[in-house]
Order: structure tokens, then C-alpha cells, then sequence
């Protein structure tokens, strides 16, 4: 029993040790956002907007700089929310219905992206789509290739656990057509995994750095690569700042899937 | 219905897979083994016999293998602990754990630097205690690209892990001691066999994923290169499409071997 | 469900009406470096055409417009001098007489108008005094070579940046070598026992941080680093000289926007513009009185007298060869 116990203790340091590790660098990164920067030995931009008491003017310098490429990313990862739902809720749909070789191997090439690294996909897309190369939705697409199969397992695992068959039957027999099945009896069973799916899609595209960074352009420039910017040629406070936007967007979505979310969250494979 | 018309509704996914993923991927495959439009082997040879990408290539391995070694064994104790054990806090420990997760690539590297570089908070902190800065640098080289990825494979390793510890149950482990199994018996014969598929195929995800990771390398690989990181300097600097093939096909490769040994081993 | 694609749609519109505004592409138009950010905002201002931020270093510009020459995406791009040279001479650019162009120097200039200089810097040794820990500042290039500095010194890779690739090739001018340039690989083999690395990006922020002691850069980065950002950096001038970098600006052929390009062009050479780069302490090309605060914060003439201007063809011509041959003999 002793050894129970103390392998328990054990655990919990270990575990702490990691919640520290994780944190810390969270609140740093805060701390550079709000505090007076000589507190922590680092300088200020002349630049900066006019600082008010409570927010420091290098948010200011940052949305100036770069609310352009907020606002890109914001709509990116909206439109990839609904590209993702509006391909994979059929897709699942039918996987899951079809229950055949062809489904299985259908499921399977729609998990592929997650084992593929964003950077050799974003250099096979540059290659095979040269003349549009400049377009914004091309960075679009790189998105929706790498949360596509995110949003299609929580929906083929939420299809899974319903009993279709019954549904599909019972509906029937009330004389509901196949597309008044569809959308009238499987989507709104739906619901949970949806929002799951929604949420975790908009996390993942709001932070999606490796395939978007090769096919930015100056006009079309996601979030994260305008991050990266501050962090090589912009003060301390400003990239902190600008680090503390990104937080203030990506923490509520997570939280929010922790609180909605459970087992269909339990196993993203996404690369960073 | 026939299979053909139960599963059209997945058309728009097919195309979107196959303008997205097949046509890209096979295009990339068919340009790595071209060389000015004539069938060779000349890129992948330039690959494993220039040093610089060589050395590329071997880091990214070691890195990776290094990383997903020790976030499966590490992420084990919070794994168990989420998944068989309460105490108060829980769900708000396990809320940060997830956190980093879904973080940019980049901004871990930031975050690595701000922590451990060279006037990292940890040096500072460290200078300050004690008067010497331990741990400066340690960003720019191999332990703290090791610790940087780790800060995002920590949530994915120990969720994975949970799941399946999860299923685990107690019980079993307390007849097999009324049945004279000592602690290290049960440990071989009974926990390991358990979760072995678990930790090979966290080991494999936690592999692949440091293998393709582009944003940390970009801040933090100063002093030594990683693939991703050769690719990125074909593409703003010398532009060989054949090579930057090659690289990326050589990336997917790996990836996927390492996918589907660990699917076959379990 | 409602709200969400109300949002959706006003999003939509919102990209829909940016489609609409005039823009200007700058490659390598970074907003902390000579101070674009106050240029291009200052433009944006008086004329409401948006310049975008754009990282990318001389090579990489001059790589990205080779990549995209049968469909070009930038109007304009901004080089240091011997990058620009080669892009022009690659047939990257089109000519393009901007106004005041009578006042730049012969030797700054391309004759029929390929490139022309907007401002200059120099090379310097960038020192972040408190992160030397009571080490002596270095006042020369062979005193980096000292092994206290071990690890400490970085400078820009040059096959991705301008500077980077100057320093490479001056180096060999400033230690008296020839045109084998054997002097300057020589020192700079014995240099990469003190770097710490050859950075790809700017460093200005691991700079004022002190992650970066030394960086070998322009030294209008090191003065703005002193004097804007109230940093503890000297700008050391080197006891062996400088090297004068101009840096230039071209026109992009086929353009997408040529009518606002030139206009952007023009404003470039002009009084305001000016000032605002010689705010960031690189020295404008146009004869501009910067008022007597920056004109003081500047370095005393004294200091640049052994400063070499290195002739642009020769630097042009040569820099596919320099450049193969430090990613052989030097690179990591």
C-alpha cells in the first residue's frame, strides 16, 4: 500500500512539474504584454500608439501594424469551419452508412493529412497550383486539407454511436424522402459533434502556421506569420503583445471544446 | 441501394481529397524524380550526399526520436493520473495541459526563447538565486529544441495516453496480487501488454508530428538545420523544384513508415 | 446558427470591399528596418493606397521575383545595393525614372533606371553593451576575432539578406585582400569560432534583448536601437572602415499596379519620406535638413573616414560565386 501511495505522490510532482512548464511561459509572455517593460529589462517602441493607463500602446502598434492580417485569419478560420462541415458531414454520412471496403479506404485517405507534414503539403500545393499561387483562397485550401480530417472523425465518431439504422427506418416509415432524413433527422442528432468539430477546426486554422506561411503573400498575410514577424524584428513588448492577441482569440475556443468537448477531443494529431 | 449511391454524398470530399491531397502529392512525387524534365534519381542523390541536408535529415531524426521518447514515458504519470485518479483541480489542470496544443509552431519558439535563451526568464531567474545563469542558451541548442517540442507534444502525448489507461482496470491488478504476482510481475505481465499499443502509437504521432514541425525549427534551429528548415531555404533562396520535391517527399515517407509500422506492431 | 452567418456574410463583404482599395506590393518592405513602418504608414496616410508589410530579405525578394517572373505579384522592390544590381541585371525590373532623379549621384544610380538608391547605411558592429557582461566593447573587426567573444557574434546569412551578403564581400576590401577574396573568407572562417549564428531573419529584436550581443549590421539599426528604443547599444564603426551600402529600390516589370507604383516611387525620394528614414538613422539620399537632434545622433564624420564604397557591377557579377562559396566553406 505504501508503494501505491508513494507512486501516487510521485505522479502528482510529475504531473505539477509539467503544469508549471506548461504555464509558465503563458504568463511571461503576459507579463511582457502588460508590465512596464524595464521591469523586466527589455525596451519600448517609439512607434507605439499613445499608451493609455491599462492597455499599453504597443497593442496599439500591433493592430495598426497588423489588424489586416488579424481580420485574414479570423475569416480563414471561419471559412474553414464551414468548407470542413459542408464537405464532411455528407462525407461522414456516407462513410458510415456505406460500411464497405471502398468506405474504409474512403476513411482512411481522409485521415492522411494528419501524418503528412504541413510544410512538404504546402510546397506540393505551390507546385501544383503555380498560376494561382498569389490567391488567397489557395491558403485556404492548405486549411481545410489539414482540418478536414479533424472535423470528419468527431463526425464519423458522433454517427457511430448513433443508431442509424433505426433512425433511418423510422423516418422512412413516417415518409420522410432521403434528403428529409438526412437533414431533419441525422444532422440535428449531430449537433454536439458539430459544435465540437467547429471549434476544434477554428483552433487549429486560427493557429495554422506550416502551410500558410509559404503561401502568404504581403496583400494576403495570416496571423501567425505576422507574429513571426514581430518576434524578429520588433521589440520585446510588441511581440508579446501581439502574442497576448493570438492567446486572447485560440484560449476561450479551447476552453470552450475542453468544457463541451470530452472523447472526440481526446486525439488531435496536428503539427506545429 | 448500391454502395455507388450510398456513398455519393461523399463526393464533395472526394474532389476536395483529390485536388487537395492526391494531385498535389503525386505531383510532388513524379517532380522529385525529374531533373530538367528528364526521369532521375539526381535529386534524392543530392539529398542523402550533400552535407548540410544530410546533417539535416539526421537532426530532424534524432530530434524527433528524442522528443516522442520522452514525452510518451513522461506524459505516462499525468496520463494515469487524468485518467484513474481524482483530486481537486482536475478539470482546471487538465484545461492547461490541453493548451498548448493547438499553439502555433513559431509561438512555442518564441516561447522557448523568451523562457531559455540567452536572457531567458529561466537564466534570469536562475542568476538571481544563485549567480549563475543556468540554462542560457539552451534554446538555440539540442535540449531546447527538445524542451520546445515537448511543450506541444506534453497535451497530445498525455490525452492519448488517457484514453487508454482509462480503460485499465484496477481490479485486475488486485487479484493478480492475491494470486502471488509480485510488483514487478504485474508490471510485465499484466500493465505492459496493455498499454504497449497505447505508447507505440503515441510514440509514432508524437515522432511524426516533431518530424514536420516548421514554425519551431524556424525561430529556434540557429545552430544546426532540420529538413523542414532545408526546404524553406530552397524555397526563398535557390528555387531547384526537383529538390525541394525530393525533401518533401522524403519528409512524407517517413512519416508515414513510421505510421504504419506502429499500426502494424500493435 | 443566425449570428454565425450574419458574421460569416459581413465578413465576406468586409474581404469583398478590401478587394477594392489601392495597394502598392513592396518586397522587402520590413516596418522596423529603415523605418518602412512610418514611410508606408505616412503614404497610406496622404494617399490612402496601403503598402502591406512584407519580411522578405534582398535574396529572398530577388529569388521570389525570379520565381514569379511570367506572372509577377510585387510592384516595386527594395534591395541592398549589389542584390538590386544583379535583379536588374537579371531583367527583373523595368525602367523607371522616379522625380528627383537628376539629384541622386551617377554612382548611385543605374543609368537607364533599373535601380536607384533611396538611402545608405553602413556597415557596423552592433554591440548590446549589457549583455558583454563586462567584456571590453570591440573596436574593430579583429578584435571580434577574440575568443572572449566566443558566441557571440551574429551576422545575417547572405544568401537570404543584403547586409548579411555586403559584410561577406566587404570584409575582404576592409582586410586588405584582392579579388581572389581569400582575406575576407580567411577572416571570416576564424570569425565562425565566435558565432553564435548566421541568422535568417532580422535580429533587432534578439538584439535589444540581449540575446544577440554583437550584430554585425547596418549601422542605422544600431543608432535607432540607442536612441528610439532607448537600448544600451553602441554603434561601433570598425578601426578598419565601413563599407557604404546603398540600398536601392527598382521597379518591377510587369507590375500589377504601375500607375500607383510610380506615384509611391516618386514620394519615396521626396522631403517627407526622406526624413522619415533618416529618423531611423539611415542616411537619406536627398539633400534633407534633418533638424539638429537626429543630425547630432549621428555618428561625427570622423568616424566614417575609412569608409569604402565598393563598385556595384563587380559586387553583382560576383555574388552568385561569393555567395556559393560561403554556403561551402562557412555555413553550418
Amino acid at each position: 500500500m505504501k508503494t501505491a501511495r508513494l507512486g501516487i505522490v510521485a505522479l502528482h510532482c510529475i504531473t505539477w512539474f509539467l503544469l508549471a512548464v506548461v504555464a509558465a511561459p503563458i504568463l511571461v509572455v503576459l507579463a511582457g504584454a502588460f508590465l512596464d517593460p524595464t521591469l523586466l529589462g527589455v525596451t519600448t517602441e517609439r512607434w507605439a500608439a499613445q499608451s493609455s493607463f491599462f492597455i499599453p500602446g504597443w497593442f496599439g502598434y500591433v493592430f495598426q501594424l497588423y489588424n489586416r492580417s488579424l481580420e485574414f485569419s479570423l475569416v480563414l478560420a471561419l471559412l474553414s469551419v464551414v468548407v470542413c462541415l459542408v464537405v464532411s458531414i455528407p462525407g461522414a454520412y456516407a462513410i458510415v452508412r456505406t460500411d464497405s471496403r471502398a468506405s474504409r479506404i474512403l476513411e482512411e485517405i481522409t485521415l492522411l493529412p494528419l501524418s503528412i507534414p504541413g510544410i512538404a503539403m504546402s510546397i506540393g500545393l505551390i507546385q501544383a497550383y503555380a498560376i494561382v499561387r498569389g490567391k488567397w483562397w489557395l491558403i485556404l485550401c492548405g486549411h481545410v486539407l489539414y482540418t478536414i480530417p479533424l472535423m470528419m472523425r468527431v463526425i464519423t465518431n458522433a454517427l457511430r454511436s448513433l443508431d442509424l439504422d433505426r433512425l433511418q427506418n423510422a423516418a422512412q416509415s413516417l415518409g420522410a424522402n432521403a434528403w428529409q432524413r438526412f437533414l431533419f433527422v441525422i444532422v440535428p442528432n449531430l449537433r454536439h459533434s458539430i459544435i465540437v468539430g467547429s471549434l476544434l477546426v477554428f483552433a487549429i486554422s486560427w493557429g495554422e502556421f506550416n502551410v500558410s506561411y509559404l503561401l502568404n503573400t504581403p496583400l494576403n498575410q495570416t496571423y501567425p506569420a505576422a507574429l513571426y514577424a514581430t518576434y524578429t524584428s520588433n521589440s520585446f513588448a510588441v511581440s508579446s503583445a501581439a502574442t497576448t492577441i493570438f492567446l486572447a482569440v485560440i484560449i476561450p475556443v479551447l476552453l470552450a471544446l475542453q468544457w463541451i468537448g470530452g472523447r472526440e477531443f481526446s486525439r488531435p494529431e496536428q503539427a506545429a | 441501394m448500391s454502395i455507388a449511391k450510398k456513398m455519393a454524398p461523399s463526393f464533395p470530399l472526394v474532389v476536395a481529397l483529390f485536388l487537395l491531397l492526391a494531385y498535389p502529392l503525386s505531383l510532388l512525387f513524379a517532380r522529385s524524380l525529374q531533373d530538367a524534365n528528364e526521369f532521375s534519381l539526381t535529386n534524392y542523390i543530392q539529398l542523402f550526399t550533400d552535407n548540410s541536408h544530410r546533417r539535416a535529415l539526421f537532426h530532424s531524426l534524432i530530434l524527433s526520436a528524442l522528443v516522442a521518447s520522452i514525452s510518451t514515458l513522461i506524459c505516462l504519470a499525468p496520463a494515469w493520473l487524468f485518467a484513474n485518479e481524482h483530486f481537486a483541480g482536475k478539470s482546471l489542470v487538465r484545461a492547461i495541459f490541453t493548451l498548448p496544443m493547438s499553439f502555433s509552431g513559431i509561438i512555442v519558439g518564441f516561447l522557448a526563447v523568451i523562457m531559455v535563451g540567452r536572457i531567458g526568464a529561466v537564466p534570469q531567474f536562475f542568476e538571481k538565486l544563485t549567480g549563475t545563469a543556468y540554462t542560457s542558451g539552451w534554446a538555440y541548442r539540442l535540449s531546447g529544441l527538445v524542451l520546445a517540442y515537448l511543450y506541444f507534444e506534453i497535451p497530445r502525448a498525455t490525452l492519448t495516453l488517457e484514453s487508454a489507461l482509462r480503460k485499465f482496470d484496477p481490479q485486475l491488478s488486485v487479484a493478480a496480487r492475491s494470486l502471488g504476482a509480485n510488483t514487478w510481475q504485474r508490471l510485465r505481465l499484466l500493465i505492459l501488454p496493455l498499454i504497449w499499443r497505447p505508447l507505440v502509437s503515441t510514440f509514432a504521432v508524437t515522432f511524426t508530428v516533431s518530424l514536420g514541425s516548421f514554425g519551431v525549427a524556424l525561430i529556434l534551429s540557429k545552430r544546426f538545420s532540420v529538413l523542414p528548415l532545408e526546404i524553406f531555404q530552397q524555397i526563398t533562396g535557390y528555387g531547384n523544384n526537383g529538390l525541394m520535391a525530393a525533401m518533401a517527399i522524403v519528409l512524407v515517407l517517413l512519416a508515414f513508415v513510421i505510421n504504419y509500422s506502429a499500426r502494424a506492431t500493435s | 446558427m443566425k449570428k454565425t452567418v450574419l458574421v460569416l456574410i459581413s465578413s465576406l463583404l468586409c474581404s469583398l470591399g478590401y478587394a477594392q482599395e489601392k495597394v502598392v506590393i513592396q518586397y522587402d518592405c520590413i516596418p522596423n528596418y529603415a523605418n518602412w513602418g512610418g514611410v508606408t504608414a505616412a503614404y497610406t496616410k496622404e494617399t490612402g493606397v496601403r503598402i502591406p508589410p512584407d519580411m522578405k530579405g534582398s535574396s529572398a525578394a530577388m529569388a521570389a521575383l525570379e520565381a514569379e517572373k511570367s506572372n509577377p505579384q510585387a510592384d516595386c522592390a527594395y534591395y541592398s545595393g549589389a542584390i538590386g544590381y544583379q535583379a536588374a541585371t537579371k531583367g527583373l525590373h523595368q525602367p523607371y525614372k522616379p522625380k528627383g532623379w537628376e539629384k541622386i549621384p551617377d554612382s548611385l544610380k543605374d543609368p537607364d533606371g533599373k535601380w536607384w538608391t533611396v538611402h545608405t547605411g553602413n556597415i557596423a558592429i552592433l554591440v548590446n553593451t549589457s549583455a558583454l557582461k563586462g567584456k571590453p566593447v570591440p573596436h574593430s573587426f579583429t578584435d571580434l576575432l577574440k575568443p572572449e567573444y566566443k558566441g557571440m557574434v551574429v551576422y545575417d546569412d547572405p544568401t537570404i539578406q543584403g547586409t548579411g551578403f555586403t559584410f561577406v564581400y566587404g570584409i575582404n576590401a576592409l582586410m586588405g585582400g584582392g579579388a581572389d577574396m581569400n582575406a575576407g573568407f580567411d577572416y571570416l572562417k576564424k570569425l565562425d569560432a565566435n558565432v553564435l549564428n548566421y541568422a535568417k531573419d532580422n535580429s533587432y529584436n534578439d538584439l535589444l534583448r540581449g540575446e544577440v550581443p554583437i550584430w554585425i549590421n547596418a549601422d542605422g539599426n544600431g543608432l535607432k536601437a540607442k536612441y528610439v528604443d532607448k537600448a544600451p547599444i553602441e554603434t561601433v564603426i570598425a578601426s578598419e572602415g565601413t563599407i557604404v551600402m546603398p540600398l536601392v529600390m527598382g521597379m518591377v516589370k510587369n507590375d500589377p499596379h504601375p500607375e500607383e507604383t510610380k506615384k509611391y516611387l516618386d514620394w519615396c525620394l521626396g522631403d517627407e519620406a526622406q526624413k522619415l528614414m533618416a529618423q531611423s538613422f539611415f542616411r537619406p539620399v536627398m539633400k534633407v535638413d534633418l533638424g539638429g537632434k537626429v543630425q547630432s545622433e549621428f555618428p561625427p564624420e570622423s568616424a566614417y573616414a575609412k569608409a569604402k564604397t565598393l563598385p556595384l557591377d563587380q559586387m553583382a557579377a560576383n555574388a552568385d560565386a561569393v555567395k556559393a562559396r560561403w554556403s561551402k566553406q562557412i555555413k553550418r
